[in-house]
């Protein structure tokens, strides 16, 4: 790995005898050889910090919710359910990931690179801005002047700061996303790589530019509504306004995923020296994400007046599906770079001992295998039905989709996120991870955790309990209702689920909080718990399939789509008819 | 080599057998997904509909009450009963917080149901047979309707639409033949009455501005906040409230007022004005009435007495 760069330096401090601009803003990493540029590390550091602050606030309220909804329990009144239905979506969907990953692209344009930061003053403004955005809309949410729920639908109206902290937020994660450009014209004019963008540079490039298409398709939308709220415009049409809202709600999720796919194909370099292993392929992949996802928004108005089939059946597919496509293609590439790694380091037998004798106690390996299954298994095969035209009849806005949202957003990306920490903790924070004991076991407790809550909510919504609902006994109104008797098992399974997750979440901030203010430093390689693999030595020949396994585990995949596919359809077609 | 550039070479490398399997595999599919829903249009009997009016939410309203009171065939809790014709133009009308009207059905016959919102969005989810779709204030969404099965049914509003959400519930009966009114209670309902005419020559007597005033309450939707027997629900409840000494708070001060003609009146068309003590939380929205209304409610709120 450090093949490319003379490592001539392993100190941190810079030494002003040597005097070149090199040597004051970079240092040599001595663990991997990349050439590190300290202001770079410090918004990476300061990013990540305010991205686990969210995650924190963001779990506190999701506990405080699972035990409202848990209905023997039903912990808070209704005024505070809501806002907290509010603040925890804002801080897990918006305030976590983004401010990661921030963080992740400021590293992926700089330190793999081995590039210096463009510039580091709008980097701080970024920062300064999203902290501001942060602090302003959960301000106005927790006095209770923005109870309107994340996607705040008009003519719902909240206080005019609330849009203005999500638009100053917005415009902070803008020029952060500007700056990764700058960084990448920087390292692109310097010759700091060679040729092509490493796949994991390329793939945050991927993420940048939806971040770029989404912020401008859909959070724009932030404005007029800001100024409705203000008195400045008289009406915002509201399905014009879920139609822009979801460009933004929808189509940022492909964010997540081109940076979760990213970070995938990382880990499978650093545990086990493997890479994609046709490398054409998975940056085609990438492409067709850009290409298709801003057609997403359709998701969200598949049983709504105003658009014609032919529009919702066009675009909920992202045309013919090659979103998905690319999605599926993912699937493979990445199980099959470590299968290939293992298999070079002659981990051959069989189908499967290249997963057998898979690094597990590397937590960032768990955390990346477990979020491929879940996000594939829970979140891709209930994302795809739910999102077909007359299948979403039985789903929309029943609790099956934030269970959905679960198996990709929690799982996926949040799973993917908190496994790469144990890689940052010792990389860029560097400090040792206290408590590996914990780690080993963490994302295993919250893989577990999340889906049992996600599963469980899946089944309610498919039992029709109403999602963002304070009680689904209808206390107060005119008639009651009973759902399926069956919905009290999974309600006690969803708590459950909630409670592991939320356990894990804590034990999770508490190893990453103790090893980057208490932890011992490190101080080279000796000092790195977590392995850095050199990389799989070359195929020796190359017969037949390459991945074998990977293949069999993805035909098994299949099968399970396909009967979830089966089971949904067939549920719909003994509902009424309607036309 | 995830990290690093790609080795030369990368970009003429031969896809291997199985990833190209795979790609097969999964376009194949996804073409398949996406021919299905087609198909579905064609020979499959649930698909959301293509035809939208644009409205505006006083239009709607208007149309929606008139339907309303014009095939009104009774009151359950509050809620107008209304029994379609098949094949006939029926309103629904989601507000904050209930869906009006109750609707008698026949099996496996065809209702064009126009629903739109007269307030903000909302969830239109018909349960236990869980079919939902969106509700938005102007635009009326036209869905033809067949249920397929009797029984009786709940709309529960699945959109948040504000702190009463979770009391929006309405009902849905499917009948199979006339009996299957007893079951709901429904029996004694008849055709729709003629509504109570009133001519500007001809006095009102009390009585009849009290039945009409229990018509405006049914048909404006005040029961999805206040009840009549004295329990409390979202807003105030009606009964022995006429007369009585109210704490209210007027621009944040807290005040004591009668309850008369001149402060209900106050209280329907500028509901903000004086907020009853207790229910800051649940302001009451705007919601158009007519002077004759506005008397005709009074007379019933008089009506009510402890």
């Amino acid at each position: 790995m450090s093949n490319t760069i003379e490592v001539t330096e392993t100190h941190h401090e810079p030494s002003p005898n040597k005097g070149t601009i090199i040597n004051t803003i970079f240092r040599v990493c001595d663990i991997t050889g990349f050439k590190v540029d300290l202001r770079a590390e410090k918004l990476i550091r300061v990013n990540a910090v305010a991205a686990v602050v969210s995650l924190l606030l963001a779990v506190v309220a999701a506990i405080l919710l699972v035990f409202t909804r848990y209905q023997p329990v039903h912990l808070l009144p209704a005024e505070w359910y809501y806002r907290l239905v509010t603040f925890h979506g804002l801080n897990a969907l918006i305030f976590w990931i983004i401010f990661f990953e921030i963080a992740g692209l400021y590293f992926g344009s700089t330190v793999i690179l081995n590039t210096r930061f463009c510039a580091p003053k709008l980097g701080w403004v970024g920062f300064i801005l999203m902290v501001l955005g942060l602090v302003m809309s959960n301000y106005m949410i927790l006095i209770g002047k923005a109870d309107v729920m994340l996607t705040s639908y008009t003519p719902l109206k909240a206080h005019p700061l609330y849009y203005l902290g999500v638009i100053l937020f917005a415009v902070g994660a803008l020029i952060g996303v500007i700056l990764f450009f700058g960084n990448l014209m920087i390292a692109r004019r310097e010759k700091t790589y060679g040729d092509s963008l490493p796949l994991v540079a390329y793939g945050l490039m991927t993420a940048a530019i939806i971040a770029v298409i989404t912020l401008a398709t859909g959070a724009i939308i932030y404005i007029p509504t800001f100024l409705w709220s203000l008195g400045l415009v008289q009406n915002i049409d509201p399905a014009m306004y879920k139609l822009i809202w979801w460009g933004l709600g929808h189509s940022s999720q492909q964010i997540n995923v081109a940076a979760m796919v990213s970070i995938w194909y990382m880990v499978s370099f650093l545990a086990v020296g493997g890479t994609s292993i046709n490398e054409r392929i998975s940056r085609t992949a990438f492409v067709l994400y850009i290409l298709f996802i801003c057609l997403a928004s359709a998701h969200h108005l598949l049983t709504d007046p105003g658009v014609s089939s032919a529009w919702k059946v066009w675009n909920t597919s992202y045309a013919m599906y090659l979103a998905v496509l690319a999605s599926m293609i993912h699937a493979f590439a990445v199980p099959s770079s470590f299968e290939s790694a293992q298999r070079r380091w002659g981990y051959n037998k069989g189908l499967f001992e290249w997963l057998s004798k898979a690094p597990w106690g590397n937590p960032a390996f768990s955390s990346i295998i477990l979020a491929v299954i879940g996000f594939g298994f829970i979140g891709g095969t209930t994302g795809v039905i739910f999102g077909m035209e007359q299948t979403n009849i039985i789903v929309h806005n029943t609790i099956a989709i934030p269970g959905h949202f679960k198996g990709t957003v929690v799982i996926g990306t949040t799973l993917t996120f908190m496994g790469i920490t144990y890689y940052l903790i010792p990389l860029i924070f560097r400090r040792k991870i206290v408590g590996m004991g914990w780690a080993k076991w963490q994302p295993w407790l919250f893989f577990i955790g999340i889906a049992l809550l996600s599963i469980s909510m899946i089944v309610l919504g498919q039992l029709g309990v109403p999602r963002r609902h304070w009680d689904a006994t209808f206390s107060g109104g005119p008639f009651t209702y009973n759902f399926n008797p069956a919905v009290d098992f999974f309600w006690t399974l969803m708590m459950l689920g909630g409670s592991l997750a939320f356990i894990s979440v804590i034990i999770w901030i508490g190893i990453v909080v103790t090893s980057v203010f208490f932890g011992p430093r490190v101080n080279g390689p000796q000092d790195m718990q977590l392995k850095i693999s050199p990389l799989a030595p070359p195929a020796k020949s190359h017969k037949g399939f390459e991945a074998p396994g990977t293949l069999v585990l993805t035909l098994i995949f299949l099968l399970v789509f396909l009967a979830l596919f089966f089971l949904n359809w067939k549920w719909l077609a003994a509902t009424w008819n309607v036309k | 080599m995830s990290l690093l550039s790609p080795a030369e070479g990368w970009y003429y490398k031969k896809v291997s057998k199985d990833e190209k399997m795979w790609m097969l595999i999964a376009l194949t599919l996804c073409i398949m997904l996406f021919v299905w829903m087609v198909l579905w249009h064609v020979y499959g009997k649930q698909n959301p509909s293509s035809i939208t009016y644009k409205t505006s939410t006083v239009e709607f309203a208007q149309l929606a009450e008139a339907y309303t009171k014009q095939n009104m065939i009774g009151v359950d809790n509050g809620i107008p009963v209304v029994r379609p014709q098949p094949n006939t133009d029926v309103f629904v009308m989601a507000e904050m917080w209930r869906w009006s009207p109750i609707l008698v059905l026949q099996i496996n016959q065809s209702y064009k149901m126009h629903i739109s919102s007269k307030d903000v969005v909302h969830g239109l989810s018909i349960q236990p047979v869980n079919m939902n779709f969106q509700v938005y204030p102007t635009y009326d969404y036209l869905l033809e309707f067949k249920p397929t099965e009797a029984g009786e049914y709940r709309i529960i509003c699945n959109e948040f639409c504000g702190i009463g959400h979770h009391t929006m519930i309405g009902k849905i009966v499917v009948i199979e033949k006339e009996e299957d009114l007893k079951k709901y209670g429904y029996e004694n309902f008849k055709k729709a009455p003629v509504a109570i005419k009133t001519t500007t020559n001809q006095p009102v007597s009390e009585a009849d501005k009290i039945l009409l005033g229990e018509q405006v309450f049914t048909l404006k939707g005040c029961g999805a906040c206040h009840k009549t027997d004295g329990t409390v629900l979202i807003g105030p409840s009606w009964k022995g409230l006429y007369g009585k000494q109210e704490k209210v708070k007027e621009n944040g001060e807290t005040i004591t007022v009668k309850v008369d003609d001149d402060y209900i009146k106050e209280s329907i068309q500028n509901p903000s004005k004086k907020i009853t003590a207790g229910f800051e939380k649940t302001p009451m929205p705007v919601i158009p009435m007519t002077d004759e209304d506005i008397d005709n409610l009074i007379a019933y709120i008089k009506s009510l007495k402890n």
